[in-house]
């Protein structure tokens, strides 16, 4: 019944034809980052609990999550809540000069889900937290263990 | 090389499967040996949420978990709660952790199927497969959520909002004026003043509409929809946890429910008729309120009309009693409230400085203040996820299909995991000072299900609690307070708080 009295009003009359829009069958979780067409690429290596090495591209701009995303990267459960900062699934680990030289320091909302990471470290970051700039080309990260991986 | 990689893959995660399942029957103990109270037959457990014969208190929940917890430990089966899968109590972070990082894709957060029937039977005609976000699960949540993530949760966009909020907290705070008598205390009904507060607030980030609850006269249907929401999560836990008779007729409770959840529906739907009336197509997004945006960028009436529902729902009354909590926690601890007042008088030097989002971000003793209530007195006080797969919970396997119950506040209040945890020493929270288990207090949850109004919510209670704080010393000279779950847990009796204005 309240739709109709919406549906009546002639302003959204031309709207509903969207109504139901065709949702796609999408799991993977959308790019967060700044729309980036020219923008400069540079590499990442993400270091996995077992020693393998990923080498990735990501444009600056991108977020380390924005890498793993449209790279498609095999990294299990990563990114989980989208950027959003309600979860620790992106959780990297830096070397000491890279993480001191990030010109963003992590916020509040940021070290609250920190603190809920596993194996947390004192040069521990989000990779939704970090951008991507020209001086971090060949930037690798190390991927923590999870309890998943802890367990087999 | 590919190939091999997807088949490697492959057979590491079947290994998984087959440790798992072999660990389940080796190292773990079978379910049926989970402790917890024996199931009468016919009537399971329910009966003990018989007014008399039952010992249980829907209440009196908080103190019911503590002595789940005493007499059976760490974690403790309820089994036999007619119309509902067994629930198993978890008092452990450890396990709490465990259960959360193993979260995959579309977390079950185990709630309400009275609201579940609302929307899914009841009113399918409105809600169809779009139920929104609270008691909706699997792909259709997933598909919702991903639409208002980024809007509801980064926090660079809730912050957007900081202007609504900051002038609705100042409309409080001279409210505050006009209630005091004349020993300058609050009226009995102070926390449905807080509530007006909480719905005006929350009318402006998510409609851009002012709907004059803080004025003298409020519109008689705002009182109603407060009225509603109150029934509504009154009932909620009547009808869910006491033997399930809504399922085979209408209980007096049932048609209470239905009619408070239509009540809702109607008066909410009025006014996100008239924010949708008011959507300028021309204005920047950063201008816009919540729904509209969500309206602007998915071309969708429904979505954000239900989206806009859930919000009233669930974040009035959570918001309001967080409040109501905090401010009656710093009146009874006056000396950690004077630790406030010298923090927040250093950033606002005169009472009429404009409070910033810079002042905000350095208020780490307010933020501490509101941790610290929260750890003591969660406004909800559990919280929980179905496991969508066999497990292993505590060393004992736990099948698909149960609902395992995150038990916070009694977590959260033992001294293993908070020290003097019956004291109110907001100083733990301070950064240079934690140590305390990361998953013993979680009052928003956790992860992909987290809280949806998290942001809104956080800026709500620091803006109003900073401007009080700037104006008023609050004080308290009635007797202690109880808290009970009334339907969120909040100080039991009149809050006849005392506001002395300050130099």
């Amino acid at each position: 019944m309240a739709l109709n009295v919406l549906r009546r009003t002639s302003k959204f009359g031309r709207l509903l034809g969207f109504t139901s829009p065709a949702v796609k069958n999408n799991m993977r979780i959308l790019s967060v980052g700044q729309p980036a067409l020219s923008k400069k690429e540079v590499e990442v290596t993400f270091i996995k609990a077992n020693g393998d090495e990923i080498k990735a591209k990501g444009k600056v701009g991108d977020s380390l999550l924005d890498v793993v995303v449209n790279n498609n990267l095999d990294l299990d459960g990563f990114g989980a809540c989208e950027g959003t900062l309600t979860c620790s699934t992106c959780h990297l680990i830096l070397s000491p000069e890279n993480y001191n030289s990030l010109p963003n320091k992590p916020s509040e909302e940021e070290l609250d889900m920190l603190d809920l990471a596993y194996d947390l470290c004192d040069t521990s970051r989000l990779g939704c937290q970090i951008i991507l700039e020209d001086n971090l080309d060949g930037l690798k990260v190390k991927v923590p263990a999870t309890v998943n991986d802890a367990r087999s | 090389m590919k190939l091999l990689k997807i088949q490697k893959r492959f057979l590491n995660s079947s290994c998984n499967v087959k440790n798992v399942i072999s660990e389940a029957s080796e190292f773990c103990e079978p379910y049926e040996n989970i402790p917890g109270p024996k199931p009468l037959p016919l009537l399971g457990n329910s009966w003990r949420f018989l007014p008399l014969i039952g010992n249980f208190q829907i209440q009196h929940i908080d103190k019911v978990s503590i002595n789940l917890y005493k007499k059976y430990g760490k974690i403790v089966k309820m089994q036999g709660l007619l119309g509902r899968p067994d629930m198993i109590f978890l008092f452990d972070p450890d396990e709490i952790e465990k259960v959360f990082r193993k979260e995959d894709s579309m977390p079950l957060r185990p709630s309400m199927p009275s609201l579940n029937y609302y929307k899914h039977v009841l009113r399918k005609e409105f809600f169809g497969e779009q139920g929104g976000i609270i008691a909706v699960h699997g792909i259709n949540w997933q598909k919702f959520r991903s639409k208002v993530n980024q809007i509801m949760l980064q926090p660079k966009s809730a912050r957007l909002y900081s202007k609504v909020i900051s002038q609705t907290a100042e409309e409080f705070v001279q409210r505050i004026k006009q209630l005091r008598n004349q020993d300058l205390e609050m009226p009995d009904g102070f926390l449905n003043e807080i509530h007006r507060w909480s719905l005006e607030s929350l009318a402006r980030i998510a409609l851009d509409i002012r709907m004059g609850c803080l004025d003298a006269n409020p519109p008689q249907d705002t009182q109603k929809l407060i009225d509603s929401i109150n029934t509504f999560f009154i009932n909620v836990p009547i009808l869910e946890l006491k033997i399930p008779f809504w399922r085979l007729f209408n209980t007096p409770t049932f048609v209470e429910y239905i009619n408070a959840l239509d009540c809702i529906k109607e008066i909410c739907l009025k006014y996100i008729k008239q924010s949708m009336d008011n959507l300028d197509w021309q204005v920047e997004e950063n201008q816009l309120s919540v729904m509209q945006k969500v309206l602007k960028r998915h071309k969708n009436v429904k979505l954000a009309s239900i989206l806009a529902l859930d919000l009233f729902l669930v974040g009035v009354d959570t918001t309001s009693n967080a409040i109501a909590s905090i401010l009656y926690q710093l009146a009874i601890n006056p000396e950690k409230q004077q630790i406030l007042h010298q923090e927040i008088d250093k950033l606002l030097p005169n009472p009429n400085s404009e409070l910033t989002l810079e002042n905000l971000d350095q208020m780490s003793y307010l933020k501490a203040c509101i941790k610290e209530t929260m750890r003591l007195y969660p406004v909800v006080i559990g919280n929980g996820r179905e496991t969508s797969i066999d497990s292993i919970i505590g060393g004992y396997h736990v099948p698909k299909g149960v609902q395992i119950i995150f038990q916070h506040y009694v977590i959260s209040n033992q001294d293993v995991y908070f020290k003097k945890s019956n004291q109110f020493i907001p100083e733990r929270w301070l950064l240079n000072q934690k140590n305390h288990h990361p998953f013993a207090s979680l009052p928003f949850g956790f992860g992909k299900r987290m809280c949806l109004g998290k942001r809104f919510a956080e800026l709500e209670i620091q803006t109003l609690l900073a401007k009080i704080i700037r104006n008023y010393k609050i004080e308290y000279h009635r007797d202690k307070l109880d808290y009970f779950i009334h339907p969120m847990y909040t100080p039991n009796g009149p809050l006849n708080l005392k506001f002395v204005n300050k130099m």
